[in-house]
């Protein structure tokens, strides 16, 4: 496809977006706001694991450590939340740096290991400490604004998920991106030619933790009641499922498997139970037959009609 | 003091259980250098098998564990066929697979069994007076029997049969291995199979006791792998030792702390371990 009409699709679909509170009902945007979340939380996580090769199973613990910081402090020391919700970030960076140092040294297998007994240990902790937390019951904190208009939030989350995709984007772009790309492709490699393995993987891994402690608040102060679920591996596992169903390693899959599984699982809405299921089996046939996710598909198919030259230059994790 | 005694002997007996789960997962990341995730639903359907097997069809216990062992075998050969086998030589994949399975597998419990907790019967009642500093339930001390008859029986299959001769070799060197003749397909199906039948087994036996929830995997799944870091990758002592060790801490854990927090002994240890001694107890660290 030419990059004029690439571009002129990316105005419209940008534009239909913009435009959602006005075409949409309060239920739908109340689905387009949890969407909004889900697409930080994959495009983060997919920094790790699409562009630095590090299956990190914490994602989710980071966003609930974020949510429950900024809403433990903002309930029992009545600070603004738009003020907590930095401390939130700050804390779940804090804690991604020293998981990263603890284990990134020993690389792949290890760091999966961790961040999930991690993410246990988070969860474990969230329903135990009743008195901080309120245990299962759910905390209540207050929202982000004072007040409560769907529409208002939805413009603060869209135009906070425009800044960390632009980011992501720049960050990939940027050398430090290419960086992350030669450890992905061949960590022996690029350890040869002078790049510090293991603090360009804790710089990503502390980077996708404070995005993730940040979206946590945000989704906190929505929904106004964070309960420990936030932290379970089911969560996790949307997260996961999402970049994958999307395409991992693009820039574009996250969002895309996130905005697809958000409006299915409003669709199945009835066979509520067979959810988790329903998108593991998918998840799982995506992975056997179409390793690249939607955008893969999508370029399969745009791809076919051009040159085939291109396709062999292009790299797998090119986006 | 009896209390103190029966805390670490419970601590042995689910320790057992510890190490056979360990064992599997130590099996199938030596085999074929895949590390298993979904290792405690593996685990969970064992226990659900036998259950079913038992209550609903009514075969005597040790029949239905024997039924759901094989089943379950055969279900780990299967999933390494289709799922597994495409992601050689790439762990990152396998994880991600493993894990995906695993919530899978434990949804697809939640809505066949339910999601209260579903007992097989026990084998035996009442309980034993031990050298008569305490008495300890029949049951227990059974399951412990088992549990070691069965460690037994892995290392007389690792160290003296055919089956384990060709696994030991495939983990030293798998390029080699291959060159000697050994089809490293086929044995990459049965070590899955054999590794999960493992997990199954262990939790066919202990459930007369614990019962089974549809999420009771995720806890078991992740202490054996702890124990498999704590004992050494690749050591097949090290899961019996690692095992019986984080039984007994986590028993006295449970105790003297709070019960709430049964699995974060674990996983504190683990990242002791990793702070200290990557390469645990026994082992070497894996690349």
């Amino acid at each position: 496809m030419k990059k004029s009409s690439k571009n002129l699709l990316l105005v419209i679909f940008l534009g239909i977006v913009v435009c959602l509170p006005f075409l949409l009902d309060d239920y739908w945007l109340h689905v387009a706001i949890l969407t909004l979340f889900y697409v930080i939380m994959a495009s983060s996580w997919n920094l790790l694991a699409g562009y630095t090769g590090q299956v990190s199973f914490a994602h989710a613990a980071f966003a609930a450590i974020g949510a429950y910081i900024s809403g433990i402090l903002s309930v029992q020391m009545s600070i603004s939340p738009l003020i907590t919700l930095l401390f939130g970030s700050v804390i779940a960076a804090i804690f991604g740096l020293g998981l990263g140092l603890l284990c990134l040294k020993m690389g792949g297998i290890y760091l999966s290991l961790t961040t999930l007994g991690f993410s246990e240990i988070v969860h474990i902790i969230i329903k135990n400490e009743y008195e901080i937390t309120r245990g299962t019951m759910g905390l209540e904190v207050p929202n982000l604004l004072g007040f409560y208009s769907k529409t208002a939030y939805f413009y603060i989350m869209l135009s906070i998920t425009f800044i960390i995709i632009f980011f992501l984007a720049k960050l990939i772009k940027s050398d430090l991106g290419l960086k992350f790309k030669s450890v992905l492709n061949d960590e022996l490699a690029a350890s040869s030619i002078g790049i510090d393995t293991v603090k360009v993987r804790v710089i990503a891994f502390t980077i996708s933790s404070a995005i993730a402690g940040f979206a946590g608040g945000l989704y906190g102060h929505y929904l106004l009641l964070i309960t420990p679920e936030m932290s379970s591996l089911s969560q996790m596992f949307m997260i996961l499922a999402m970049t994958i169903i999307g395409g991992m390693g693009t820039l574009s899959g996250p969002i895309a498997g996130a905005v697809f599984l958000q409006v299915l699982s409003e669709y199945i809405r009835i066979f509520g139970k067979f959810h988790l299921l329903l998108f593991g089996v998918i998840s799982l046939l995506v992975i056997k037959f179409a390793p690249g996710g939607i955008v893969g598909l999508y370029r399969k198919i745009t791809q076919s009609k051009t040159d085939l030259l291109k396709i062999e230059t292009q790299s797998k994790y090119d986006y | 003091m009896s209390s103190l005694f029966v805390n670490i002997f419970n601590g042995i007996v689910i320790g057992t259980i510890y190490a056979l789960s360990a064992l599997g997962i130590s099996l199938i990341l030596g085999a074929m250098n895949v590390m298993n995730f979904a290792h405690g639903e593996f685990y969970i359907f064992g226990a659900y098998f036998s259950y079913f097997f038992s209550r609903s069809l009514g075969f005597s216990p040790l029949i239905a564990i024997l039924l759901s062992l094989g089943l379950i075998f055969w279900i780990g050969f299967l999933v390494e066929k289709t799922l597994i086998r495409s992601t050689y030589g790439n762990l990152m994949d396998s994880l991600i697979i493993t894990f995906i399975l695993s919530i899978v597998l434990q949804n697809i419990a939640l809505i066949i069994f339910g999601p209260y907790p579903k007992k097989p019967p026990s084998w035996i009642r009442g309980s034993i007076n031990v050298l008569d500093l305490f008495y300890y339930s029949s049951q227990r001390l059974i399951t412990f029997i088992v549990a070691v008859l069965l460690l037994i029986l892995f290392f007389i299959v690792m160290n003296k049969t055919w089956f384990g001769k060709i696994v030991r070799a495939i983990s030293a060197d798998r390029e080699v291995a291959s060159l000697m003749g050994i089809n490293c397909d086929k044995v990459n199906s049965f070590s899955f199979g054999f590794g999960v039948a493992l997990a199954s087994v262990a939790g066919a036996i202990i459930s007369p006791i614990f019962g089974v929830t549809p999420m009771g995997g995720v806890g078991i799944g992740l202490t054996s792998v702890v124990v498999v870091v704590l004992g050494g990758m690749g050591s097949f002592k090290g899961c019996v030792i690692g095992g019986l060790l984080l039984g007994i801490i986590e028993n006295i854990g449970v105790a003297y702390i709070s019960s709430g927090y049964r699995n974060i002994f674990g996983f504190i240890i683990l990242i002791l371990i990793l702070l200290f001694r990557p390469s645990g107890l026994f082992g070497t660290t894996i690349k």
